[in-house]
């Protein structure tokens, strides 16, 4: 057996940087681990995007002639964009659920009984929503690339989507595990979903602020979710420039880097009122 | 200053309007194990999550393993073991998954996390089942899975909160095998427990606590003796129950006994037994029959908080049939 002196000397040299990576990569791998080891949660943040987008598709089509539109090849190459942002919000509610989950059964207390860093705890939630956004992007552009949601700005575009992608996985997973770390409830975090979904639709996740009039284009220029997918949707339309990847990457940095504050400050309040 | 692993000063915890916990104080020593004796919200698991560090005392201090639990919060966790009320144990991971993970989380080196995983699998009798996820496993098997968690890094302090609620009596009987086995490698541990049964068997030293408070302390022995004498019934032919009666009334005061057996109450405890069996012998009694009724736990929980310990003539014991589900209790928002 491993002797205790050889542990205990090899714990207590653990305060490190790199023990917090390593745990953090050790929490990440556990909540990719158990994300996909529910495809029903994992399916349904994959199919139903692309079900409204294929609906969309054929029920606004036409819609594409419309003066303020822009130049699309086809309604599904405007449409990738939203369909991106929709999975990846409804993707990011299911991490933040199970960080609430692990919050009523107990695992977090396991956790902040062991030496581990506190903000491996939550880094390492939110690499597993990361990952996810990551690999619904990629989903998305390649089962709607062959039905005409052409993306302009080629594979380096694409790249640079899946990196939006998992950014925008990272702010709202951020977000709604500040809700997690405030509520402890995973019913609260779910039921943030009609909240996202009322969001995603005064948005232009669906069509051309250009095309609106009126409160609905004024909400829609305030609403955040907005600017996430004409980042994106800059990419599949002008074509692979500076300009566009630096939209689509730093409006969601940004939008990250802002949750991350609010997320580790809900993280430390919870650990103060304990 | 006193260099048990365990101890407490006056330990206050407040939720708002509710006292949980009212200035406790506990001394336990090395190598002891302490039973936390107590019924539903008597302010056990409040106090053992201070002492862990999950939660702040409102006033009075506890060190552990040598360390303030919220001054050097850090280090009690590295030296400390702990196994919380209902195992909560991540039910999509497999046993050895969730052993690697919490290797990595107690900073114990990569190439020593499957020789150790693997001992500990071996010692909980999970290696056939460490691949299944967790969810396939038993209410047994869960908590014996936590209590190797809980071992990973050879803590020498270990916390053990309701380890056997909910359990059948034969995992009962399993985990209790193991706490001693812990115990008698040097462990310290803190057990608490509504289980009276659990703290006879296990436990040197015990604390009872009741609304906040502890009522009382010390071993069950002299706990239950403080409310009076076990008494010795001997049966034994009738020619020879003077001299019978002379040899008991060494040991203590003669105590009727039913249909002609004689009893004594032994001062000296229940140990007094193979004493005076020797004496009777001497004395050329033969003895018939012999039994010991001890006051139990309850006695002395009755005795000092004037109220039965709740569920305590429920509580399944090693002989009956229990539920293997743990009870499932969901923890949300602050305290």
């Amino acid at each position: 057996m491993t002797s205790t002196a050889t542990l205990v000397n090899d714990v207590s040299a653990q305060r490190s940087s790199s023990a917090a990576i390593r745990q953090t990569l050790a929490l990440a791998k556990r909540s990719t681990l158990e994300l996909f080891r529910q495809p029903a949660l994992v399916v349904p943040s994959i199919v139903f995007p692309l079900f409204f987008s294929f609906l969309g598709n054929s029920s606004f089509g036409k819609t594409t002639s419309l003066p303020g539109f822009p130049k699309v090849n086809s309604y599904l190459q405007f449409q990738l964009a939203g369909t991106i942002t929709q999975g990846v919000l409804f993707g990011s509610v299911t991490g933040a659920a199970a960080l609430a989950t692990d919050i009523e059964n107990g695992f977090f207390d396991r956790l902040l009984a062991s030496p581990t860093s506190r903000l491996s705890i939550l880094f390492g939630r939110l690499a597993g929503s990361v990952l996810f956004g990551a690999l619904e992007t990629a989903v998305f552009v390649l089962v709607l690339l062959p039905f005409g949601a052409d993306v302009s700005a080629g594979v380096p575009g694409i790249i640079a989507m899946i990196i939006s992608g998992a950014l925008i996985a990272l702010a709202v997973g951020a977000l709604m595990s500040s809700v997690a770390l405030k509520t402890g409830s995973s019913e609260a975090v779910q039921g943030t979903f009609p909240l996202l979904f009322i969001l995603l639709f005064f948005s232009s996740a669906f069509f051309p602020r250009e095309t609106m009039s009126g409160v609905y284009k004024t909400v829609a220029g305030l609403n955040p979710i907005s600017h996430l997918v004409e980042g994106l949707r800059a990419l599949s339309l002008e074509g692979f420039s500076v300009s566009a990847t630096a939209r689509a990457i730093l409006v969601p940095m940004a939008i990250a880097i802002v949750a991350l504050y609010i997320a580790s400050r809900q993280l430390h309040a919870r650990l103060r009122a304990n | 200053m006193s260099n048990s692993p365990i101890i407490a000063e006056n330990l206050v915890r407040h939720f708002g309007d509710v006292h949980a916990v009212k200035g406790i104080n506990l001394d336990i020593k090395a190598g002891e194990v302490f039973g936390f004796l107590g019924p539903n919200g008597a302010g056990k698991s409040t106090a053992v999550r201070m002492l862990t560090t999950l939660l702040r005392p409102t006033s009075g201090t506890a060190r552990v393993a040598g360390y303030d639990v919220v001054a050097q919060a850090d280090q009690v966790r590295r030296n400390i073991g702990v196994a919380l009320q209902d195992a909560a144990i991540d039910p999509l991971m497999t046993g050895a998954e969730l052993l690697a993970l919490q290797a990595v989380l107690y900073g114990i080196p990569a190439a020593a996390v499957k020789k150790r995983s693997g001992e500990l699998l071996e010692r909980v009798g999970l290696t056939a089942a460490a691949s299944r996820r967790v969810s396939t496993y038993s209410g047994g098997m869960r908590r014996r899975l936590d209590l190797a968690l809980s071992l990973i890094h050879q803590p020498t302090v270990l916390f053990l909160d309701e380890p056997t609620t909910g359990l059948d009596p034969m995992s009962r009987l399993t985990l209790w095998e193991e706490v001693r086995r812990l115990n008698h490698e040097g462990t310290t541990v803190m057990l608490t427990t509504q289980y009276l049964e659990e703290v006879d068997q296990l436990a040197d030293r015990i604390a009872i606590i009741d609304h906040g408070k502890i009522v009382r302390e010390g071993k069950p022995a002299e706990l239950k003796a403080s409310v009076g004498a076990p008494t010795l019934i001997i049966n034994t032919h009738i020619d020879q129950a003077e001299k019978a009666k002379a040899v008991l009334s060494t040991f203590g005061d003669l105590r009727p006994g039913a249909e002609g057996a004689l009893g004594v109450g032994l001062r000296g405890g229940a140990s007094q037994v193979t004493e005076v069996v020797r004496k009777l012998d001497e004395a050329g009694v033969h003895v018939q029959h012999l039994e010991i009724n001890e006051p139990s736990l309850d006695d002395v929980f009755a005795e000092a908080t004037g109220h039965r310990l709740e569920g305590a003539d429920n509580a399944p014991s090693a002989g009956d049939n229990g539920d293997d589900e743990p009870k499932k209790k969901k923890r949300r928002g602050r305290k």
